[in-house]
């Protein structure tokens, strides 16, 4: 824990930058009821490599315990804050926590360590208030630690997969879009890519045309076995049997019917204020003969509570190409900069993460949603 | 280490070059055909070295890995490692190290293969397809064993790869998919012989790096006058042999005046003058061509009116100019 210097904006004698900013932002999450925590740094790598990626690895300071495995320091706050209420015995139940403290990750010559402050909500069934509440009170927070001029983006990861629902947009493609728009990739993009590898085998393409699992699975066997190969290394016959059914109906049929394409196209060029982006939705999916009810129902409830807590709507724009990471986002996400700071990075971002608890070993998903902020980046925030 | 020892006082030029096997009997023939003779100081269980006739070098033996390390550290000038291992080591190679020269020693391509049996899997694009498929059935990523961990995750990258996980593995990578411990390895293959035998297949665009042994020159060693003088004369001789390997010398009697001829020599056929100056006004020329033109100019030069031309393989030839040395003098900047 770094030492509070009341008031002051001057740097300590170490040269560390003032803690205030912060503890600013703590306050006004402490005030709100979010408990604080201060989950341990040092984590199993393994946990944020699986969630994100290798392409995180570069930005990992990983270490090695005693008998080999690796160890990073914390990259953010929210997998050790959901690991800590999975263990604190009330996994399932609501708790609400919030946080101060430092973040490790590689930056090159910007060095490694920043300060981040941010609330994480669990286990709350009414989502469209607890997204609402995360959401305007990151927003004071980021705002009560030096964010001079605010501006959100908001979006909503459930209803692009209530839209791809809708269509019945299949395997291959929809995780083509659902990657591709979090890539922020346009559709062309998207589309453009080449739908099917260059097998060696059209032969085989072709006779599966009309085949179904069990004739897949039989034929694929039957190729290895002339082959004299044996299964080894992670995929059975059947799943490479339905890979191969995949690509065949890629190839016998268009990749998405025009019209799909069409919609999906005006469904993620909606956006500006939340109000009326509710009303462009409904009228969509009225012509378009879409069930998007439950969703855009969910969607109208959330923007209604965003107002009731005294958001200015003015500085909130949604987006419905914005769905950030479907490896972790599964509804409501957003971000905010700050206009005045230099650079204007995202200072502030979160969303809902359903799924966390359960890929963290959870028997079933937990309610979650949350909101981070990186205090230097905000214009009056601390320099790190 | 020795290339910092010292207040002010310069220490001795290092090569580091590998402490064993092949690799070592490689570079010692290589050194050895441009005249650079490697002595191992009491016999072969020393590590410190020296060449014959250049006083202010050291010769270091050591593995590999170490050979990289050193040169990132500036603790050796030169040294004789495989462009693998210095990609995977060292980031940022662009900036920190010269790639010297090829050897011609210690071919091998880093590549990203899988089970055979994936016969649905040919290329990247496919392996990005079934690495998605696999995550969203199994909820797990699918793992990649290897020792080359950097050069995998920027070549993934590259191909928009993205749902996988290393799995860190030194030593009988291509085991981990039969043993279960991977789904596909990424690993270093001369002749694919090994591949073959663990029932795994390279993927047609998976070769990360056609890699071979290299000199390497650390651009971070310190550079004075004394390092600099060492790295001359070695890469002169190196650059003589080189060349003197690639040459041929193409001698002959033209009715005079020549100049006309040699001149046009050069245009066509890439030659240069053997020893520079003038054309001698008897008609006598001498020039250095590459190899593979030798017996066209030699044919030419019988059409313009040669009676004899002698073609003859050069042992080293010596230029003013020193290539090698002018591209490390470019990147360590002037004395």
């Amino acid at each position: 824990m770094t030492p509070t210097i009341p008031g002051s904006a001057l740097a300590n004698s170490e040269g560390q930058p003032p803690r205030a900013a912060g503890e600013r932002a703590l306050d006004c999450l402490l005030a709100a009821g979010f408990e604080r925590i201060e989950p341990p740094i040092l984590h199993p790598a393994a946990i944020f490599l699986d969630m994100s990626g290798e392409e995180v690895r570069r930005r990992l300071f990983l270490t090695a315990g005693e008998s080999g495995e690796e160890f990073c320091l914390r990259p953010e706050y929210t997998i050790p804050v959901c690991r800590a209420y999975l263990s604190s015995g009330k996994a399932g139940q609501v708790a609400e926590y919030s946080y101060l403290g430092p973040v490790f990750r590689a930056r090159g010559a910007q060095g490694g360590e920043q300060t981040q402050t941010g609330l994480e909500s669990f286990g709350r069934r009414d989502a469209e208030a607890a997204d609402a509440e995360v959401f305007s009170l990151g927003l004071e927070a980021a705002a009560a630690a030096g964010g001079a001029m605010l501006k959100a983006r908001i979006g909503d990861a459930g209803l692009f997969d209530a839209v791809l629902d809708c269509l019945a947009i299949p395997e291959p493609w929809r995780r083509r879009l659902r990657r591709g728009v979090a890539r922020g990739l346009s559709l062309e993009a998207i589309f453009s890519r080449p739908s099917q590898s260059a097998l060696a085998q059209p032969g085989v393409l072709a006779a599966l045309e009309s085949a179904d699992h069990a004739g897949a699975k039989a034929l694929v066997e039957d190729l290895l076995a002339i082959a004299g190969i044996e299964a080894v290394g992670g995929r059975t016959p059947g799943e490479i049997a339905d890979r191969f059914l995949e690509q065949a109906s890629l190839r016998s049929g268009p990749p998405i019917e025009k019209e799909k394409r069409a919609a999906l196209e005006a469904f993620l060029g909606v956006s500006g204020d939340p109000d009326q982006a509710a009303i462009e939705l409904r009228r969509l999916a009225h012509s378009g003969g879409l069930n998007l009810n439950a969703a855009l129902d969910g969607f109208e409830r959330r923007n209604g509570f965003i107002a009731a807590r005294g958001v200015g709507i003015e500085s909130v724009r949604f987006s419905a190409a914005f769905v950030r990471d479907f490896d972790y986002y599964t509804g409501f996400v957003f971000e905010a900069h700050d206009a005045c700071a230099p650079g204007a990075k995202t200072a502030l971002s979160g969303g809902r993460y359903d799924g966390l608890a359960r890929r963290l070993g959870a028997p079933d998903d937990i309610p979650a949603v949350g909101a981070a902020i990186t205090l230097d980046r905000l214009a009056n925030g601390e320099k790190s | 280490m020795a290339a910092q020892k010292g207040n002010g006082a310069e220490g001795p030029f290092v090569l580091a070059v590998p402490s064993k096997g092949r690799l070592q009997e490689a570079a010692h023939a290589f050194f050895a055909r441009a005249g650079l003779e490697l002595v191992q100081g009491r016999g072969a269980r020393d590590y410190r070295g020296a060449i014959a006739g250049l006083p202010g070098v050291e010769v270091v033996y050591v593995s590999s890995a170490e050979i990289v390390g050193q040169l990132a550290a500036g603790q050796a000038h030169f040294g004789v490692a495989g462009e693998d291992l210095l990609r995977e080591k060292a980031p940022n190679v662009g900036a920190r190290f010269e790639l010297l020269s090829p050897l011609g020693f210690g071919h091998a391509n880093v590549v990203v293969a899988t089970p055979k049996a994936w016969i649905d899997v040919r290329t990247m694009a496919d392996l990005d397809d079934v690495a998605q498929a696999f995550r969203a059935r199994r909820g797990e990523r699918m793992r990649v064993a290897t020792k080359y961990v950097n050069l995998t995750r920027r070549f993934f990258a590259e191909h928009g790869v993205a749902d996988y996980r290393i799995v860190e593995s030194l030593g009988a990578t291509e085991g981990a998919p039969a043993s279960g411990s991977a789904e596909l390895i990424v690993d270093i293959t001369t002749t694919g012989a090994t591949l073959a035998a663990n029932a795994l297949k390279p993927l047609d665009d998976g070769v990360i790096l056609r890699s071979q042994a290299n000199l390497i020159a650390s651009l971070t060693a310190p550079w004075g006058p004394k390092a600099r003088q060492a790295a001359r004369d070695i890469l002169a001789r190196i650059a003589a042999s080189e060349e003197a390997l690639n040459s041929r010398e193409v001698r002959a009697r033209l009715r005079s005046p020549a100049q006309a001829v040699v001149e046009k020599a050069c245009e066509r056929f890439g030659a240069v003058p053997a020893i520079g100056g003038d054309v001698d006004p008897h008609g006598l020329i001498a020039l250095h061509c590459p190899r593979d033109k030798a017996a066209e100019l030699a044919g030419w030069l019988l059409t313009e009116g040669a009676e004899r031309v002698s073609v003859a393989a050069l042992e080293q030839t010596f230029a003013a100019r020193n290539a090698l040395y002018d591209a490390l003098e470019r990147r360590v900047g002037a004395a």
